[in-house]
């Protein structure tokens, strides 16, 4: 009797979840009908019994629900799920060879998932849409993809003997050309964004002194990165990845070359254009070897060309006070430099350190 | 119009060629794969376009729990039948064909090229980029087209026979075209007699085409397109004598053939050894008389041989095939046995067709056994692949399964003849659907016979359903082996099977399952029973509900019914019912026995006496009662001590007290016993005396008395 009870409870609630389809249901409000589907495609049957007992029973007088309730007759010719005949030492890669999105009758795992309220289980494999969105790696299993490694193998060329490191391969190699291929399932196989190249380079394995250097920099602007010494060049106005290619290589080559050539303005440049502090060009220096060579007594008639030239290391605390002028000028007054300054300047006067007065 | 559309088709064809060149250059660089200094990379391996791609399929083995990939792996939409299987694959491409058939009927339409940015120019009839010829539709012509050269030429390249027709008569037949074009028209004519072949693309169509025996009739249409192009042609060059007596040959229009052979010898004009291949194989045609006719083939072969041209496998295919066609007999065999040597001779391996024509004129059905295929295997083994090289190549492996089966009747070589078919890249050997499934049918027969039970079962598994579906008589065959080895579940088992099989209305093989369910089911333990009680239920029900359909509907073929031995056979069956489904066959089984007013086995009447006292056991009385009496009116001794048992179980008595009871008290009997009882009581006075109890005094006919047992 019990047993009987539970039964028709189910029924009921259907009944009324069904009821409840029809009274929500506004002919092209797609948005009600998403909510309920989601609804039931991952929340588990049963309604709570609180639910039940709120609802008003529903005149039925054309005894539609009859009609919905009718079950369609299960042909009698369908074989069980394939996933139950499988044997348990089957190479799974026959059965799952390619990217395919899940299904319950071909996957033997017991798979739940969907959004629950606690407590209860999620929904099994059948009939699960979110086990289909969710994309799967079923086709690449380890072993399939170590089989997959070793028909390929064939194909492959062994790696160069020599080139057993970073540095080895940065030292061979110093260029770097980037540029990406697509593949994808359409009437075309071209895709725009293959046409674009990078090319990389670091400014160090380019053999540049220090003018070649300034000037290189100057026409490259912001395509060269500091930090890790390195020079992008990106070309993409071309159609065809070939032509910009050879643009980037174009580009490389004409900035190197033309950083070697030496302009007849460029010898103009004067100690105001220069646009960044250079210690042994500047007064200062001149004013620490005068300052050096009369604390030592020694002759003081040194020309600019010498003065320029001359070791700043043989000058007790020399190397730090020039450091840290360089840096006051080229970096701008802060405290750090404002007190590295003042250190370096008693340090080489030889004046005591200062005392801060706590 | 549609010439714009020739030139980029000639272009891909172009492309193609630079490609295969430039892997042939590709294959010229050096095989090491090492770097030559350390540093710089080494040379590519070359490799072709797919080749990736084919080695990555390798390592894809076979799944025989899966249908085949052109069906959909759904439970529901997997075709189980033959029936199916056939009609879920030609659906698919009569939907590809009728796709297929908008694209050409209306190509203007397909003019967008969707990659392309809206703004850009729209180039109309680019498919994809690169264009696949394959997908592009094709050129339509009626009697309004302007065609030229380019057309036919196009046609003529695509085998598009009726088109080529259609475009030659637009171009104003023989007078306005060049000897070159005129030469591969005559030629398509000639190797398709001027029938259109299915195309290529329709794979399914051509998997499923009913498999016509090759009629060896004169299909050649005389007179035709063909014969007039030829007669036009003028001066006649010897590549138009080749086409046309080829073509002559090949439809079996000999004589015609014949003549022009000799014409073009009187002319001098030279002829290729296809031609006197094709002469060979139908050199039977011109003579009557398996002498007459075996020197009309070494005159053949001598003619080839003055001319000096040198025979080569087709050769030999050619004379096998008239010596297979001119019946059987010592002196045939022993000619095709010297042929095949004297080519061997001369360094050429019989191929596929060859051996298929061999066994065909060795292994008749009726003759003496010959093994001539141990040896045929043996070689086949040593080759290291089996190409396809003509038409007939498919025909080996049937046939030769066949040999195996029926001829020769040997499992080991029909395992070896399978593993020679599943070796490398052969399985594309085993022809069309209808092949495949005699192969199969062949081989499950075979190993059903011969093979270890084992074996069988693991062969069974593996085939069916999914590559092979077996028919009633390779079912019958099945059951037969799952009999004698008596495999319960598997017997059980096969029920579905029938069912899912589309076998389930055969009463045969329904019948054929009952005998071997009731023959295997006193060993089996009680689980596998009650499954073989249960299935029993199953059948009888299937039975009903097919009736009950047919009077509903109205069918005109009607359903077979159940003979009485296999109602017989599911009483013995259920005769030590323990679960409900048993007991309900049983009743079932009793019910349509009595509705038929047919006799059991004898073998079922011990199975009889035996259910009655148990269902009164087990409480299933009016069971136990009806069985008595039915006993009792087949007129069967067994009947007295049955009923006096199952009247003691049923009153819980000894067999003596009811003994009594039965010979002393008839008329209080009456009033005091149950229904069941009473019935027994009355079968119990059936059997002893030939009329039932309550008539004992009165004088009602016996008609109402059967009406009265009937009843209940």
């Amino acid at each position: 009797m019990y047993l009987i009870f539970c039964h028709k409870s189910v029924i009921l609630n259907k009944l009324i979840k069904m009821s409840l389809f029809i009274r929500n249901y506004k002919p092209g409000v797609a948005y009600n009908a998403q909510i309920l589907w989601r609804f039931n495609s991952t929340t588990a049957e049963t309604v709570k019994q609180g639910e039940d007992e709120e609802e008003f029973r529903v005149l039925d007088i054309l005894h539609k629900k009859g009609k919905l309730q009718k079950r369609v007759n299960r042909r009698a010719d369908i074989q069980p799920d394939r996933s139950e005949k499988m044997p348990t030492d089957q190479n799974w890669g026959n059965v799952w060879p390619g990217p395919r999105s899940f299904h319950p009758s071909s996957v033997p795992l017991p798979i739940r998932q969907g959004y629950v309220p606690k407590g209860q289980a999620p929904p099994g494999k059948k009939a699960n849409a979110e086990l289909m969105k969710i994309p799967n790696f079923l086709h690449l299993t380890p072993p399939v993809v170590k089989s997959q490694c070793e028909a390929l193998k064939k194909f492959c060329t062994s790696w160069p003997k020599l080139l057993n490191s970073e540095e080895a391969i940065e030292k061979n190699y110093p260029m770097e050309i980037i540029s990406s291929d697509y593949c994808h399932a359409s009437p075309t196989i071209r895709n725009p964004l293959a046409r674009i190249v990078t090319l990389r380079v670091k400014l160090s394995n380019l053999k540049l002194d220090s003018r070649a250097r300034d000037k290189f920099l100057r026409l490259v602007g912001d395509k060269y990165d500091e930090k890790t010494d390195l020079v992008t060049l990106t070309a993409d106005r071309c159609p065809v990845r070939k032509q910009n290619m050879d643009y980037v290589n174009y580009l490389l080559t004409a900035c190197y070359h033309e950083s070697w050539t030496v302009e007849d303005w460029e010898t103009d440049k004067c100690l105001e254009d220069m646009e960044y502090y250079d210690f042994d060009l500047n007064p200062s220096k001149k004013n620490l070897v005068n300052w050096y060579l009369m604390s030592n007594n020694e002759d003081n008639n040194l020309n600019d060309e010498q003065v320029k030239n001359f070791d700043v290391s043989k000058i007790p605390n020399g190397v730090e006070y020039k450091s840290a002028v360089s840096e006051l000028f080229n970096e701008g007054e802060s405290d750090l430099a404002l007190n590295k300054y003042d250190t370096s300047v008693r340090k080489l006067l030889g004046l005591p350190e200062k005392k801060i007065a706590n | 119009m549609y010439s714009n559309i020739i030139i980029p088709r000639q272009w891909s064809r172009l492309a193609c060629v630079c490609r295969s060149v430039a892997s042939i250059e590709g294959q010229k660089l050096p095989q090491t794969s090492i770097s030559s200094d350390g540093i710089s990379p080494p040379p590519r391996i070359p490799r072709g376009s797919t080749d990736i791609l084919q080695a990555l399929a390798a390592t894809v083995g076979n799944d025989p729990t899966a249908a085949h990939y052109k069906y959909h792996d759904d439970p529901f939409l997997i075709p189980l039948s033959n029936f199916r299987k056939r009609a879920y694959a030609l659906s698919a491409e009569a939907g590809r064909k009728a796709a297929a058939w908008i694209r050409d009927e209306h190509a203007n339409l397909f003019t967008t090229r969707e990659w392309d940015p809206p703004m850009k120019m729209k180039t109309p009839y680019f498919n994809a980029d690169p264009q696949i010829p394959a997908y592009a539709p094709k050129p339509f012509y009626n009697d309004e087209s302007i065609v030229t050269e380019i057309d036919l030429k196009y046609t003529i390249d695509n085998a598009l026979l009726e088109d080529a027709i259609k475009v030659f008569e637009l171009l104003g037949g023989e007078s306005g075209l060049s000897s070159e074009l005129k030469l591969s028209f005559l030629q398509l004519l000639c190797f398709y007699n001027e029938k259109e072949p299915v195309a290529m693309e329709w794979v399914e169509e051509r998997w499923f085409a009913a498999a016509t025996r090759e009629r060896h009739a004169t299909t050649w249409k005389l007179g035709g397109l063909a014969d007039k192009i030829f007669t036009s042609m003028e001066p006649k060059t010897p590549e138009a004598y080749c086409a046309i007596i080829q073509g002559m040959a090949k439809y079996f229009q000999a004589e015609r053939a014949y003549a022009l052979t000799q014409e073009a010898k009187e002319k001098g004009i030279p002829l290729s050894t296809s031609v006197y291949n094709s002469l060979l194989g139908c050199i039977g045609f011109l003579k009557e008389g398996v002498s007459l006719r075996i020197e009309a083939l070494k005159g053949l072969l001598v003619e080839m041989d003055e001319q000096g041209l040198s025979p080569n496998t087709e050769t030999l295919t050619a004379c096998l095939k008239s010596l297979s066609a001119w019946g059987g007999g010592k002196t045939l065999q022993g000619v095709a046995l010297q042929t095949v040597a004297e080519f061997r001779q001369l360094g050429i391996e019989p191929s596929l067709s060859a051996y298929y024509y061999l066994l065909c004129l060795f292994c008749k059905d009726q003759g003496p056994k010959i093994d001539i295929l141990t040896n045929i295997i043996a070689d086949l083994e040593k080759r290291e692949s089996l190409e396809p090289t003509e038409a007939m190549d498919t025909n080996f492996f049937i046939t030769a399964m066949g040999v195996c089966s029926n001829h020769l009747q040997d499992i080991n070589l029909a395992e070896r003849l399978h593993a020679l078919l599943m070796k490398n890249d052969n399985y594309k050997l085993v022809g069309d659907a209808y092949k495949e499934s005699i192969y199969y049918r062949h081989f499950v027969t075979v190993a059903c016979r011969f093979a270890p039970f084992e074996r069988t079962t693991q062969l069974l598994d593996m085939l069916i359903p999914n590559i092979y579906v077996p028919e009633p008589s390779v079912m019958e065959e099945i059951l037969k082996a799952l009999e004698l080895q008596g495999a319960g579940a598997r017997l059980a088992a096969a029920w579905r099977e029938l069912l899912v099989f589309g076998h389930a209305g055969r009463a045969r093989l329904v019948e054929r399952l009952l005998r071997a369910l009731s023959c295997c089911g006193r060993e089996q333990d009680d689980e596998v029973k009650e499954q073989m009680q249960t299935v029993a239920a199953d059948i009888l029900k299937y039975g009903e509900l097919a009736e009950e359909r047919e009077e509903r509907e109205d069918r005109r073929s009607p359903t077979q019914k159940l003979s009485a031995r296999a109602l017989s056979d599911v009483l013995e069956l259920c005769a030590d019912a323990r679960c409900d489904a048993g007991w309900a066959a049983a009743a079932a089984a009793l019910r349509r026995l009595r509705a038929d007013a047919a006799e059991p086995a004898p073998a079922a009447r011990a199975a009889l006496a035996a259910l009655a006292p148990r269902a009164a056991r087990h409480a299933h009385h009016a069971l136990a009662a009806a069985t008595v009496s039915y006993l009792a009116e087949c007129g069967f001794e067994e009947a007295i001590p049955a009923s006096i048992e199952t009247l003691s179980v049923i009153l819980n008595r000894t067999t003596e007290e009811v003994g009594k009871l039965l010979e002393e008290n008839k008329p209080s009997l009456t009033t005091s016993l149950q229904p069941a009882a009473l019935e027994i009581a009355q079968a119990y006075h059936t059997a002893k005396t030939g009329t039932p109890l309550r008539d004992s005094g009165s004088s009602t006919s016996s008609d109402s008395d059967s009406e009265s047992s009937d009843d209940d």
